[in-house]
C-alpha cells in the first residue's frame, strides 16, 4: 500500500523548521497588544492631564487651606478653597447609598442564588441588570420629582428641595444591581457540595445561606460592594440634580450638599476661563477623587486576595 | 465460584431479626417523569454496615439520598413506595426533612469541608442544631471518634482546606458524628482518596459500626466485601419500552453475595464479567 502523500518516510529525516511564514499570527498579536495598551495609556493620559493643572493649583493655593478649611466657594468673591465640604458630602451620600444598597442587594442576591427557582432567576436577574442600564440623569429626575416630595411628606425632620438624603438613597437604588448581580455570581460559584454538606447536618436553608454560602462567597461580595462604592463616589448626575449645588459642611442630610463630582460637573459646565485658579480647582478636586477611588480599589484587591477561598 | 476474599464481618443476625432502621418497600424514584429506580425492597439493619454496589447509573446513590431526604433538594425528584424509619413513614406529611437530616448524617463522594477552621467545621452542626454542652468537648469527642484528633489537635484554628484529602474526608465524618446521628450515609466516601487514606476510612467505618448504622454506596467491590455485613447489588436494566431503570437485583449477607450469589447477574458483576 502506498504511503500517504505527506507522511514522513522512515529514514529520510525532514526539517522541523517552519515551512511557511505565519503573518496572520503576528498581526493578530500586534492588534491585541494595542488593545491592551490602549486602556493603560488612557489611564496614564488621565493622570497626566489631571497633574499639570493640579500642580499649578497647589502653586497658588496652599495644601493646608485646601485640606483643612471648611468653606468652599472658589467661584465666589472672595474665593474659599476648603475641600472638606465636598469630601464630607461625597462620603455622606455614598454612606447613605451603601446603607441602602448592601442589605437590599445582598438580600436580592441570596434570594436569587439560594431560594429562587431557576425559572424565576432566569427572568429576574436580567431585569435587575436593566436597572443598571438606566441613565443616571433619569434617576436624578426621579429623585428630584418623586423621592424628594415623598421624603418631605413622610420624614419627621425638615428636608430642603435639594438634599443629601434623597441623593444618597437614589444613588443607593442605582447601585443595587451591581451589588446584587456580582454577589449572586459569587454565591452561585460556591460549590454545591458545601450546601449539601450543610443541609446534611440538619441546617435550614437560611442557616446554610448565611453561614456557609455567604462566607464562602465573601471575597466576591466584598469586590461587589467596593465596586458599588466606587460607582457611588463617582456618581455625578443624581447628586448634581437632587443634592443641589450648595457646598454645606454639615451632617444634616436634609440640607443641600455638593459632592466632589457634582462640583466638577457644575464648574465644568460653566464658563470658567482656562488657566485661571478657578479652572485649576476642577482638576485639583478631580485628582483627589481619582486618588480616593484608586486607594479604595487598591485596598479592595488586597481584601479580595486575602479572603479568597481556593476550591479544587 | 467467584474468587473474592471476604474478610468482612459476619452479619450478626438473621434478616428476620434485623431490628431494621430502614424498611424500604417497593421504592421507586422519579426525576420528573423519568423513573430512575424501580421497585426496591430492602432492610437496613441496626448497627450494621450495609453496602450498595453496582455499575454507574444503577440508582444506588439515588436510593441512598432518599434515606435522609437529600433528594428533596433536587427539583423534580420524587419517591414512590415507602421508606420507614423505625416504622415511621420517612416521607409522611408531618416529617420535617431538617430533623431527618439531623438524625441521619451523610458523607459525600468529594470531601466537602466548609472553608472555615477545623474547629468551626465540627462546631457548625451542633451550633445550628442548638446542642447544649461545652463545644470544645464536643469537637474533641467527634474528632477522636473519627480518628483525626491526634493529627489535628495542635492546629484546630487552621483552615480545613489545608488538610489532605483523606484527612478532609475524616473531618467530614467527624462533622457528621458531632450532631450525634443514628445513621451515617456514605456516598462513595473513598472514591477521591488514595489507598492508604481509603484503608484508614475503612478501619474507621468498622469502628463506627459499634455505635452507628452505616449505609455505604461504593464502586469498589472489594471495599464492600471488606467492610459490610450486608450487600445490595443494583444494576440498570432496559424495560420493554426501552427506558433504563435502576433495579435491586440481590440483597443478602455480604459473604453470601460474594461467595454464593443466587442471581446470575450478581455473579457476573462480582467476577468482573460485567460492569
Amino acid at each position: 500500500m502506498a504511503a500517504p502523500h505527506n507522511a514522513t518516510v522512515p529514514g529520510t529525516p525532514q526539517s522541523l523548521a517552519r515551512s511557511r511564514p505565519r503573518y496572520g499570527e503576528q498581526a493578530i498579536k500586534a492588534v491585541l497588544m494595542v488593545a491592551a495598551l490602549l486602556s493603560v495609556a488612557t489611564t496614564i493620559g488621565i493622570v497626566v492631564s489631571l497633574l499639570e493643572p493640579t500642580i499649578s493649583f497647589f502653586g497658588e493655593i496652599s495644601a493646608v487651606e485646601f485640606f483643612t478649611s471648611t468653606s468652599w466657594g472658589p467661584l465666589f468673591e472672595p474665593p474659599h478653597y476648603g475641600v472638606l465640604p465636598l469630601v464630607s458630602a461625597t462620603l455622606i451620600t455614598t454612606g447613605i447609598a451603601i446603607v441602602v444598597a448592601v442589605p437590599l442587594g445582598l438580600g436580592a442576591a441570596i434570594y436569587l442564588s439560594e431560594y429562587a427557582k431557576p425559572k424565576v432567576r432566569k427572568v429576574f436577574k436580567p431585569m435587575l441588570e436593566v436597572l443598571a442600564g438606566i441613565p443616571t440623569v433619569v434617576f436624578g429626575f426621579f429623585a428630584l420629582t418623586f423621592v424628594t416630595p415623598l421624603l418631605r411628606s413622610i420624614m419627621p425632620f425638615e428636608i430642603e428641595i435639594f438634599n443629601a438624603l434623597c441623593a444618597g438613597l437614589v444613588v443607593g437604588f442605582m447601585i443595587i444591581p451591581i451589588v446584587a448581580s456580582l454577589s449572586e455570581d459569587a454565591m452561585a460559584a460556591v460549590p454545591n457540595g458545601l450546601r449539601e454538606g450543610s443541609y446534611a447536618l440538619g441546617a435550614s436553608k437560611m442557616t446554610t445561606s448565611l453561614r456557609v454560602v455567604l462566607p464562602a462567597a465573601f471575597s466576591g461580595i466584598v469586590a461587589a460592594v467596593i465596586l458599588a462604592i466606587s460607582r457611588g463616589v463617582g456618581e455625578t448626575m443624581i447628586v448634581f440634580i437632587a443634592g443641589g449645588g450648595q457646598p454645606n459642611f454639615t451632617l444634616d442630610v436634609g440640607k443641600a450638599m455638593q459632592t466632589m463630582a457634582a462640583f466638577i460637573a457644575q464648574a465644568g459646565s460653566g464658563d470658567v476661563p482656562v488657566g485661571t485658579t478657578e479652572y485649576n480647582t476642577i482638576f485639583a478636586v478631580g485628582s483627589l477623587l481619582f486618588v480616593m477611588t484608586f486607594a479604595m480599589n487598591f485596598v479592595s484587591v488586597r481584601l479580595v486576595r486575602r479572603f479568597r477561598e481556593v476550591y479544587e | 465460584m467467584p474468587n473474592v476474599t471476604v474478610r468482612g464481618p459476619e452479619a450478626p443476625r438473621t434478616i428476620e431479626s434485623l431490628d431494621p432502621v430502614f424498611t424500604v418497600k417497593n421504592l421507586s424514584v422519579f426525576y420528573g417523569d423519568y423513573e430512575a429506580v424501580r421497585g426496591v425492597d430492602m432492610l437496613i439493619g441496626n448497627r450494621e454496615i450495609t453496602a450498595m454496589i453496582g455499575p454507574s447509573g444503577c440508582g444506588k446513590s439515588t436510593v441512598l439520598r432518599c434515606f435522609n431526604r437529600m433528594n428533596d433538594l433536587i427539583p423534580g425528584a420524587r419517591p414512590a413506595g415507602t421508606i420507614q424509619y423505625h416504622g415511621e413513614d420517612l416521607y409522611g406529611d408531618h416529617v420535617d426533612p431538617i430533623e431527618v437530616r439531623r438524625r441521619i448524617g451523610m458523607v459525600f463522594q468529594k470531601p466537602n469541608p466548609f472553608p472555615k477552621s477545623i474547629y468551626d467545621n465540627i462546631a457548625y452542626g451542633p451550633k445550628v442544631n442548638g446542642v447544649k454542652g461545652k463545644m470544645d468537648d464536643i469537637v474533641e469527642e467527634a474528632l477522636t471518634k473519627a480518628a483525626l484528633w491526634d493529627e489535628v489537635k495542635g492546629k484546630l484554628k487552621q483552615n480545613a482546606l489545608s488538610l489532605s484529602g483523606g484527612q478532609q474526608q475524616r473531618l467530614c465524618i467527624a462533622r457528621a458524628i458531632a450532631v450525634k446521628p443514628e445513621v451515617i450515609l456514605m456516598d462513595e466516601p473513598c472514591s477521591a482518596l488514595d489507598p492508604i487514606a481509603t484503608t484508614k476510612i475503612e478501619d474507621l467505618m468498622q469502628e463506627l459500626a459499634h455505635d452507628y448504622t452505616i449505609v455505604i454506596v461504593t464502586h469498589n467491590m472489594q471495599q464492600a466485601a471488606r467492610v459490610s455485613h450486608r450487600t445490595a447489588f443494583f444494576t440498570a436494566e432496559v424495560d420493554d419500552a426501552g427506558v433504563r431503570h435502576g433495579r435491586l437485583v440481590e440483597f443478602d449477607e455480604t459473604s453470601r453475595i460474594f461467595t454464593n450469589p443466587s442471581d446470575k447477574r450478581t455473579e457476573d458483576y462480582i467476577t468482573g464479567r460485567f460492569g
